[in-house]
């Protein structure tokens, strides 16, 4: 038994550290993950990726409510979001965020903030930041757009200037979610920019 | 050293610390720079902001590491990406936590300052890059750790020097 112990303890470890360096972000052309996980909306609706994913394309974007990087990209955001659902796309933002560690980022608040910028896609929890996990999520906000065939076609960044949208260059998010409507291949597929990292639920 | 003593200290110091230098603006590049300045053995870099708490969180533990292993030639490059607008508090933290040598502010857009400073690196903060005593990253870690972790790493670093 303890030669048995001895055995498996090794391969257990390195098991954990292989699922540990296997981290990162999930590539382009990878499908949704964690799709059927039900989430509590700020409506108090339960839903999953699933329901929201149209034959149009989903957005799927790591948000939360308390960060400064957050905030400065939030009403494009709810823009880019509004405008795309309307279209078809099928969109939502999730909150991966422990508000034990940023007492901001409760589901109270984000009740508030989708009804301040009049967000009309939901915006939900990741109860155990499994999703931000899956995703290899690192930072708020983090955009993920899946096309028609619910293939992953762009990753990053909503835009180039957070700081400054009158100066924002190249609208990276707004291309790729033209492109995914037009069925036409999106040019940029990675970016990135300066986040917060998501405060992950132990 | 517990949060309550780490408070005690920081407010210790902002009464007798004198007041820490501005944080000179820097892109990518000038901080790389820095980080391959002869007369290290390791470098830290370390990018924060005032409004991160993590990164305010994990500030004395830096510090303390930083006091600690300077004399077997280890250097702390704090590289803030507080916004403009940010006026004094940058400095003002600094002064608090008693820093007394020169720190970086990033300019430029965001994305290239990370792309710079390492491609590897996903954006989020804070992020703390080790390097060796000829600049090569040895390890990166994106949030905070803790006294004891980051000794333990910086001291690995400091260690490939003495490899023949």
């Amino acid at each position: 038994m303890i030669r048995t112990l001895r055995a498996t303890i090794p391969v257990i470890l390195s098991l954990v550290a292989t699922a540990s360096l296997a981290g990162g972000p999930l590539p382009i052309g990878a499908g949704m993950p964690m799709a059927d996980v039900k989430m509590k909306g700020v409506d108090g609706k339960e839903l999953a990726l699933a329901d929201v994913k149209t034959a149009q394309g989903t957005l799927v974007v790591f948000t939360c409510n308390h960060c400064p990087f957050a905030k400065m990209w939030e009403t494009r955001i709810v823009e880019l979001g509004n405008a795309y659902a309307a279209k078809g796309v099928g969109v939502i933002a999730i909150n991966a965020n422990d508000p034990k560690v940023a007492a901001e980022d409760s589901y109270e608040v984000m009740q508030q903030r989708a009804k301040d910028r009049g967000m009309q896609f939901p915006y939900v929890v990741d109860a155990t930041s499994g999703l931000a996990r899956a995703f290899g999520a690192t930072k708020t906000p983090e955009a993920f757009l899946f096309d028609k065939d619910g293939k992953l076609v762009y990753h990053g960044a909503v835009d180039d200037n957070g700081q400054e949208p009158a100066k924002v260059e190249n609208a990276y998010l707004k291309n790729a979610l033209e492109a995914v409507v037009a069925g036409k291949d999106v040019a940029v597929k990675e970016t990135k920019s300066i986040g917060c990292g998501i405060k992950f639920r132990s | 050293m517990s949060t309550l003593a780490a408070l005690v200290l920081a407010a210790a110091a902002a009464v007798t610390a004198p007041k820490a230098p501005a944080p000179t603006p820097a892109a990518a590049a000038g901080v790389l720079d820095e980080v391959k300045r002869p007369g290290a053995s390791a470098v830290l870099v370390n990018v924060w902001a005032t409004w991160c708490s993590p990164c305010r969180e994990e500030f004395p533990d830096l510090l303390h590491v930083a006091r600690e292993l300077a004399p077997k030639g280890l250097r702390l490059v704090l590289v803030s990406v507080d916004f403009p607008d940010a006026g004094s508090e940058t400095q003002d933290f600094l002064t608090s936590q008693g820093v007394d040598f020169p720190t970086f502010l990033r300019t430029g857009k965001d994305e290239a300052f990370v792309d710079e400073l390492e491609p590897q690196w996903s954006g989020a903060i804070p992020v703390t890059l080790l390097y060796d005593a000829n600049g090569k990253l040895v390890r990166f870690w994106e949030g905070k750790a803790s006294y004891p972790v980051i000794k333990k790493r910086a001291l690995a670093a400091l260690a490939i020097k003495e490899r023949p």
